[in-house]
């Protein structure tokens, strides 16, 4: 009986070597292991065995079966594992190199730009206010002191409509409206779409977008708007930035100041950008006109306050280095496709 | 405006200062440089020499050969100018002298030897003059540098305009100077003029000034005065060349003059021959009428107008143009001089209306000081005299002073100006600086009295906020350190509108691939006839520089449809959208109402109509919700006002009932005309509308802890049948445990079925107390067969 369990053993060793397939092995299990399996057979016959060795034997053939319990779960996991080494060198190879859907769309630059400046200021405490764009002439011009027949109308051709009013040619055009709605203290952004009736060129257009700031408290110093201006410029442009001030003349404002920063993209060495200037003149600013104050009903004894011009569309340009601002009209999805969303 | 830093000189000592860091400093303090040219740098070495021969030269008509005496030497020069003869003095460019940046040297004309050359005044670079050679007065020193006779040196800086608007008294050589005294802290010379005085005995001038409103009167002020005996009849080379430089071309010496001083002053002045002019009367035309200007243009003058007449005769436009029949001409001894101020918006309206904006009007417009009409008299006769010794004033000084501007005081206290400007200067610094400028000043402790000069006083200067800008500016903004305040901080509403606007354009972008475009608000004449759109009449633009294009936009769709049309020539497909404003022209009302309007454009040769409706509908629903919470609804609509409107496929889309917008296929007509293979649908959506509305609150719903079961109805239904009308049987079929219910497919093509279709449907049922048992469950499904079937929908077995 030993005998014939150690030649099980030796001819299960052999079956095991040719063996290729799960389903082999399977068949190998049933063969030794199944209902009516060999070793099974053997333990069936133990009643057949002498007494006195018959423990011993049953020992034996329980072993024997462990080992080939073993045998077989080890050759399925070779054999498993074969399996899965041939799928993976068999696999399809991908290349990545294809083109796939990158459908993701575009907001114009201007909307892009826009709402990073408004994240800026409402970040600090401004509010945003929405202009109309057919306006009146009043809120246009004679709000901001820019009386009828004054020659400061010059820097502005007007689009006149037939009711006698006009398209807003400045966002200014709001201040007072929003003066006489929130009063003072107020701080206050309002972007919007603006039109000067001129023939179109790389750098002029009838359509544009600016974005005006207002903020009056007391004791509000030409000093202040340095620091402000200073402070949310260097926020735009994500750096440091150096402002310097020049009279400029805008009647809605009292002194006027143009100014203009240190390229930020040279640091004032000189580039295309600054055009070799290293100063960029970039946002109309001033003390609000007592007189503007004034028809905002507020009083300009009591309260102070400054404002501020930025060319969203120029800012634009600067951002995506688009060197002709009627791109930004023009609605060439060629153009508009490469902005992306931020 | 050109400034000469010649000029300037003649009023301040500039010596030691640095011209350029002048000028940038200027910019800072002042008004902004746009440029600055030095004249004479490219000119070396021409000298003074006289013709002494003049030969033909052989088989050439015009080419001469001289001889030039240098007072050095005498050499052979051939010489093309028409005007060229013996005994002429020339400004003679050596061999190795610098003409225009070039190096002049020897050269061969016509096989002749030429020692440099006799120059032009186009080539010595002082005026656009190239008819001839000049020609030096006689007493020139030979040999002398030609920059010693003709001042070719000079710096010019030109100032933006623009930033002059409100500075009257900039307009001038001698306002410019008072700025460069005051940021520089030297003196202004005193301007050196005659005195009128000394003819107080002479005859007055025959002036009349109609005055039809005593407070705003067109003329506010007529000064006159007479001279004779002007023979002369070209300027010095020093005003000729400052003219030149600064803009302006020689005439003759009397035109010149005037020129001269309103460059100097800001003063316009008019020199009209007092042959034809003697007396004058300025008044305002009666009647329509035509005039010839100075420029021997035609030109229809409206009743109103402001003229200066002689006795009844117009002989200028006041304030912008002399007539052609009263100008100086090469035979003019005498003249009637006019130095006046008129109504600046009167000027601007004439001089807008003749579309002739000359430099007398763009002067006047600026609201000019009328102190400077007798002290441009003064003037132009002192530097008259100097031009021609012989001249004789006929007339005292004659001078009709309608409106004086009131004088005006400003007081303030020292801390108004520190707060203001956010620094605390020294009492010191802000009385020089505005007794530099010309304020009267009086302190008295922290107090100031502050006189404005007359001609800072039309409407330049009147309050507070002006006295800090002058302090301010000449300060210099650089030393202002930027500090802040700690103002109180609240937080900020947010705008809905806005903040809608936002988050569809992201959504849209992200998610749909969607690109936005920006197009103009007024509708494009021109493509409307070659698509075949037809727009509905809307507030009309009158002025603008493209005439056609005048109307604005009521609807989103047809700048959409421009938009697609240019697209679609480049790609196979164009799905765009904007956010912009639609104005409604009540004609009832005055005001144009204004929207903001979401408008979608869809186009691709690629997909059915039936996608892009879907596609539209999606983005519809999920602005719809996206921050708002809120559904909308789908209906065909009715009544179609637009051409380009799909009379069947058009769907209005309301929320909480209102109206907000709709989607529609592009009408077939019009399709074709931008391209018969694609398809092409666009929607708008009223975001303003939208944004206002409350947003829905979102209650958590429990979920069931038990098993639910699914099952499908595919149900048969006549083609025409809507979804919408299934959904309402199941809505109203009073299931018992129905969770939800979704549309899995539709399928048409049962050949079968015909004018039918098969709508399948997935029921989710279940319980929040136990799990269904397969009677619950057989019963659900009982009812809404029943129901389904009530309605004669039957299913598919």
């Amino acid at each position: 009986m030993e005998e014939k369990l150690s030649l099980l053993k030796e001819q299960l060793e052999k079956e095991m070597k040719e063996i290729k397939t799960a389903t082999d092995v399977e068949n190998i299990r049933v063969e030794y292991l199944g209902k009516k399996g060999k070793v099974v057979e053997i333990l069936k016959n133990l009643k057949n065995v002498e007494p006195s060795k018959r423990k011993e034997v049953g020992q034996k053939a329980n072993k024997l079966r462990e080992e080939i319990e073993n045998i077989v779960e080890q050759k399925k996991q070779e054999l498993k594992e074969k399996e899965y080494e041939n799928r993976i060198k068999n696999a399809e190879k991908i290349d990545i190199t294809i083109p796939v859907d990158d459908k993701i769309g575009s907001l114009h630059p201007i909307t892009i730009v826009q709402k990073e400046l408004e994240d800026i200021f409402t970040g600090m405490g401004f509010t945003v206010e929405d202009g109309n764009e057919v306006e009146t002439e009043y809120n246009n011009f004679e709000a901001v002191n820019v009386p009828k027949y004054h020659p400061a109308r010059d820097m502005q051709d007007t689009f006149w409509l037939e009711n006698g009013e006009l398209l807003k040619t400045q966002t200014s055009a709001a201040q007072n409206k929003i003066m006489l709605k929130y009063g003072a203290p107020l701080k206050a952004i309002f972007p919007g779409r603006c039109f000067r009736n001129e023939a179109l060129d790389a750098s002029h257009e009838n359509t544009f977008f600016q974005m005006e700031g207002m903020m009056i408290d007391k004791d509000v110093s030409i000093s202040n708007l340095i620091y402000f201006m200073k402070t949310f410029l260097s926020e735009i442009f994500k750096k440091e930035v150096e402002v310097r001030l020049r009279p400029g003349y805008f009647p809605f404002v009292e002194p006027g100041f143009e100014l203009d920063i240190k390229c930020p993209y040279c640091d004032g060495k000189g580039c295309k950008v600054c055009k070799n200037g290293s100063w960029i003149e970039l946002c109309p600013c001033g003390m609000i006109h007592p007189n503007v104050l004034k028809m905002g009903g507020i009083d300009p004894e009591k309260y102070s306050g400054f404002a501020f011009g930025l060319g969203l569309s120029r800012l634009a340009m600067m951002k995506y280095n688009i060197n002709d601002l009627r791109a930004l009209n023009s609605c060439d999805l060629r153009i508009l496709k490469q902005m992306k969303i931020k | 405006m050109y400034i000469s830093i010649n000029w300037i000189k003649d009023f301040v000592d500039l010596d030691g200062i640095d011209v350029e860091k002048l000028i940038y400093k200027f910019t800072m303090s002042t008004a902004e440089v746009e440029g600055i040219t030095k004249h004479g740098q490219d000119v070396d070495g021409v000298i003074v020499a006289k013709v002494i021969s003049v030969e033909n030269v052989e088989n050439s008509k015009k080419l001469h050969k001289l001889m030039v005496d240098t007072g050095k030497e005498k050499l052979q020069v051939i010489c093309g100018a028409p005007n060229v003869r013996e005994g002429i003095k020339v400004a003679y460019a050596q061999v190795g002298s610098t003409v225009s940046g070039q190096k002049i040297g020897k050269a061969m004309l016509a096989g002749q030897e030429s020692n440099g050359m006799c120059l032009s005044e186009k080539e010595l670079g002082i005026s656009d003059d190239h008819s001839g050679i000049i020609i030096l007065d006689d007493d020139a020193p030979l040999g002398e540098n030609i920059k010693n006779i003709i001042p070719v040196d000079d710096i010019i800086y030109e100032v933006d305009n623009k930033s002059l608007t409100n500075r009257p008294d900039l307009w001038g050589h001698y306002g410019i100077a008072r700025e460069i005294a005051a940021i520089t802290g030297r003196k202004l010379k005193p301007l050196e003029v005659e005195n009128l005085d000394l003819y107080n005995n002479l005859e007055k001038l025959n002036i009349g000034v109609e005055v039809k409103d005593d407070e705003n009167p067109l003329c506010l002020r007529y000064s006159s005065m007479r001279v004779e005996n002007v023979t002369k009849k070209q300027a010095s080379w020093k005003v000729k060349v400052r003219l030149y430089y600064c803009g302006m071309r020689s005439i003759n010496l009397l035109a010149d003059m005037t020129n001269y001083i309103m460059l100097e002053l800001g003063q316009p002045m008019h020199a009209f021959d007092e042959k034809v002019v003697s007396s004058v009367n300025v008044k305002t035309l009666d009647k329509d009428i035509e005039f010839v200007t100075l420029d021997s243009q035609k030109r229809k003058l409206d009743k109103g107008t402001l003229m200066i007449c002689h006795e009844d005769e117009p002989v200028g436009i006041a304030g912008v143009m002399g007539g052609l029949a009263s100008e100086i001409t090469d035979n003019t001894t005498s003249l009637f001089l006019e130095s006046a101020n008129f109504d600046a918006v009167a000027i601007r309206k004439t001089a807008s209306k003749l579309d002739l904006r000359t430099d007398a009007a763009a002067h006047y417009e600026k609201t000019l000081d009328p102190e400077l009409t007798k002290i441009a008299i003064a003037r132009f006769i002192k530097l008259l005299r100097e031009e021609d010794k012989d001249i004789k004033v006929t007339s005292s000084f004659t001078d009709i002073y309608i409106k004086k501007y009131p004088h005006i005081t400003i007081h303030m206290d020292k801390d108004y100006i520190d707060k203001c400007i956010g620094k605390v200067l020294t009492m010191d610094e802000i009385v020089t600086t505005l007794t530099n400028l010309e304020f009267g000043v009086k302190v008295d402790g922290k107090n100031l009295t502050i006189d404005v000069p007359s001609f800072r006083a039309t409407k330049d200067v009147s309050q507070k906020a002006d006295i800090i800008e002058e302090i301010a500016r000449i300060h210099g903004y650089d030393n202002i350190e930027p500090k802040t305040n700690l103002w109180k901080i609240s937080p900020v509403p947010k705008d809905p509108v806005r903040e809608l606007e936002y988050d569809a354009k992201e959504m849209l972008a992200i998610k749909y691939g969607m690109s936005e475009v920006h197009s103009y608000v007024w509708y494009n004449t021109e493509l409307n006839q070659e698509l075949g759109i037809k727009v509905r009449d809307n507030l009309k633009i009158v002025n603008g520089i493209v005439k056609l294009d005048n109307t604005l936009r009521r609807e989103m769709a047809p700048t959409m449809l421009y938009a697609i049309d240019k697209n679609l020539k480049y790609m196979p497909e164009c799905k765009i959208f904007e956010v912009g404003r639609t104005f409604d022209y009540e004609f009832d009302g005055k005001d144009a109402k204004e929207y903001k309007v979401l408008g979608i454009g869809l186009a691709s040769t690629k997909q059915t109509e039936k996608e892009l409706v879907y596609e539209a509908k999606s983005m519809i629903d999920n602005v719809v919700n996206i921050n708002r919470n809120l559904n909308a609804k789908y209906e065909n609509m009715v009544n179609i006002q637009y051409n380009w409107i799909h009379p069947v496929n058009t769907f209005k889309i309301t929320v909480n009932g209102k109206d907000i917008g709709y989607i529609t296929v592009i009408h077939p007509k019009i399709k074709d005309a931008i391209n018969p293979k694609a398809s092409i649908v666009v929607a708008e959506l009223r975001v303003d509308t939208l944004g206002e509305m409350i947003k829905r609150d979102i209650s958590y719903k429990e979920v069931t802890k038990y098993q639910t079961v699914n099952f499908d109805l595919s149900l048969i239904v006549d083609k025409d049948i809507k979804y919408s009308q299934i959904e309402d049987i199941i809505n109203t079929a009073n299931m018992k445990y129905l969770m939800e219910y979704s549309l899995v497919d539709i399928y048409e093509g049962n050949e079968k079925l015909q004018n039918k279709k098969t709508v399948t449907i997935r029921f989710t049922i279940g319980s929040y107390t136990g799990t269904l048992t397969k009677e619950q469950i057989d019963e659900e499904r009982e009812i809404i067969l029943k129901a389904l079937n009530k309605n004669n929908i039957f299913i598919n077995e």
